[in-house]
């Protein structure tokens, strides 16, 4: 670690592995409802669950993205972080916050928890992944502008490079976006049009941003391959990212009331969104093609290039598999969208996470470059064991998604919804058990951070 | 991308290699069996006088792209055929089927595209042929 200010990084990715491991539980909760449908009920009715799933997703990612940038800006800056204390309180505050808001779901009935946290004076709650109540809104807002100025003014007063600029940028943008979940108009499409600028405009505008800043300087370290090679390829990706991402909103507006032209300009742009996903995937393996070295950290690099190829393929390609509208007509809003949303999410966001944590805890821990051979071959095998359950996962969803679609919609004799979710079930079982075995991916994945702690670093192979 | 006739230009190959690379993703993406048309040419008239690392990117992706051919439309064919249209369990097979293939294609290119960039040989899993001696392979691990 060249920099001490960069132990910040620290409490962030150990709270993100936490929350995570909360996500997943919820998510095999949900999971076992959705064939079992009184489990845990009223304890836990489904639509808590979901929500806890959802939100715990968003939050942990937001930590681990805060703590990513915590570790890489001082790095990239040659400089400490502005204010390392600042750092650790705003950690403090949103996790406090975090840990209150999802109790909160679980402890009283929705409408209590508005009316206990003064929603009617500014009302922002109710609507998907943006269920947080009004006053954890404006605490994220207030975290969010404290770790802007860190990171800003770290960035501003040392080294400028891409890098750190690209993420900036991201994490602006993330913060100046979230602000449209303050605005809730009565008017429900112009309500929908402006969620979507911050859940789309999020995770396919300014979070695949911060996604190939993180990926970019993992590659720098682990391969050592020209800096300036590399910042041609991210500027290239984030120009595609935003030439297609932004415009590419119009695949939410086709069915909500807004005008024709979404359809058209939807499904062209958003067919192009996969661009930025392949590129990345060149990208990462002809870096890692071109290393000089071969770095000890063979986990993060395994990571690296699994974020860019399952990315391009949650993101990328089941993601074209519904965008186009005349597909969409009859896939929205279908399991097809929730195979979709599982991959994605974990290609993109969940991996490069990970990738970050596997890069740079090894040194917040004290180690000079990796952990063990024995702690590393632990987390590879959880890197696989979730890789390989989350293509399962998406493949038992888009076939329930598939065969919805043809009873419900498709077919001479359409069924209604819930007699086809008794029809699709057994894809909901398999796809429990696929889940299954990501948890216990989790589980090896924490233990690796245990096993062969006291062993010998790996070492580092000459270069050729 | 041009194909210069003159080794003086691509002495190593890599710009065949990358044109190779690139023939075999646009036959999958953008222009089916144009794309493929060109590639066949490129290697009809190319690979014998190519370098080793160019001669292996055309054999790879010619052979990979004959195998796409079979798996993307023979094999489809045949579900259709033996499912019948109007048969929900075709479509579920059919459509995961059909992602599954075309992505594992589409990935394995992305991989010979990064490979050629980095002025390296790639041998497609399964489908590609043996490479010949003398194939920059980089950096072992």
């Amino acid at each position: 670690m060249q920099y001490k200010s960069q132990a910040v990084a620290k409490p962030y990715f150990i709270a993100a592995i936490g929350l995570f491991v909360g996500q997943i539980v919820f998510g095999l909760v949900m999971g076992l409802q959705y064939v079992w449908g009184d489990f845990l009920f009223p304890e836990i009715p489904f639509n808590v669950a979901r929500m806890v799933h959802t939100n715990l997703l968003i939050v942990w990612l937001l930590f681990g993205f805060m703590g990513a940038a915590y570790y890489l800006v001082p790095e990239e800056s040659e400089r400490e972080l502005q204010s390392p204390g600042l750092a650790i309180l705003m950690f403090w505050i949103f996790l406090i916050a975090g840990a209150l808001t999802i109790l909160g779901y679980l402890l009283v009935p929705y409408s209590t928890l508005a009316d206990l946290t003064g929603n009617a004076l500014l009302p922002t709650m109710g609507r998907e992944f943006l269920e947080q109540p009004t006053i954890t809104k404006i605490g994220i807002v207030v975290v969010a502008l404290a770790f802007l100025y860190n990171i800003g003014m770290t960035i501003l007063k040392g080294r400028k490079t891409a890098v750190s600029l690209v993420m900036l940028i991201g994490l602006a943008g993330l913060a100046v976006l979230f602000l449209f979940s303050f605005y809730n108009p009565d008017n429900l499409v112009k309500d929908k049009f402006y969620w979507w600028w911050v859940v789309h405009l999020w995770v396919e505008g300014v979070w695949e941003l911060i996604l190939g800043s993180i990926l970019a300087f993992v590659l720098i370290k682990t391969t050592g391959v020209d800096r300036e090679v590399i910042e041609k390829w991210l500027y290239v990706i984030i120009a595609m990212t935003l030439i297609t991402g932004i415009i590419g909103t119009g695949h939410h507006y086709y069915w909500i009331g807004t005008p024709d032209y979404w359809q058209w300009w939807g499904s062209v742009f958003s067919a192009l969104e996969p661009i930025p996903f392949f590129m990345m995937t060149v990208f990462a393996f002809n870096m890692v093609n071109r290393r000089r070295r071969n770095h000890p950290n063979k986990a993060a690099m395994l990571w690296a290039l699994g974020t860019a190829v399952m990315a391009f393929l949650g993101a990328g390609v089941w993601g074209f598999l519904h965008t186009l509208s005349p597909v969409n007509f009859y896939t929205h809003g279908s399991q097809i969208t929730a195979a979709h949303g599982h991959m994605a999410f974990y290609g993109a966001y969940v991996m490069i996470v990970l990738t970050i944590i596997s890069y740079a805890m090894p040194m917040l821990r004290g180690r000079e470059a990796a952990n063990s051979n024995r702690s590393q071959v632990l987390e590879m095998w959880s890197f696989w064991l979730m890789t390989v359950s989350m293509v399962f996962i998406t493949l038992f969803l888009t076939g329930a998604g598939i065969l919805q679609v043809y009873l419900q919609r498709f077919s001479d004799n359409p069924q209604p919804f819930m007699v086809v979710q008794d029809k699709v079930a057994l894809f909901y079982w398999a796809r429990e058990l696929a889940g299954v075995v990501f948890l216990v991916g989790l589980v090896v994945y924490i233990a690796s951070f245990f096993v062969g702690s006291r062993d010998a670093e790996a070492v580092t192979s000459t270069a050729e | 991308m041009p194909v210069s006739d003159d080794s003086d230009t691509d002495p190593t190959g890599m710009m065949l290699a990358v044109t190779a690379e690139s023939l075999y993703l646009a036959n999958l993406l953008l222009a089916p069996g144009l794309a493929f048309l060109a590639l066949a040419l490129l290697y009809a008239r190319r690979h014998a006088s190519a370098p080793p690392l160019a001669a292996a990117h055309l054999s790879q992706t010619l052979s990979a792209s004959l195998w796409a051919g079979l798996l993307l439309v023979v094999v489809n064919l045949l579900i259709l055929t033996l499912g019948g249209y109007h048969t929900t369990h075709t479509w579920i097979v059919l459509i995961l089927y059909f992602t599954l293939a075309h992505s594992t294609l589409v990935v394995c290119g992305a991989i010979g595209l990064a490979r050629a960039l980095a002025g390296q040989c790639w041998r497609y899993p399964l489908v590609g042929r043996p490479l010949p001696d003398g194939c920059p392979r980089g950096m072992q691990p």
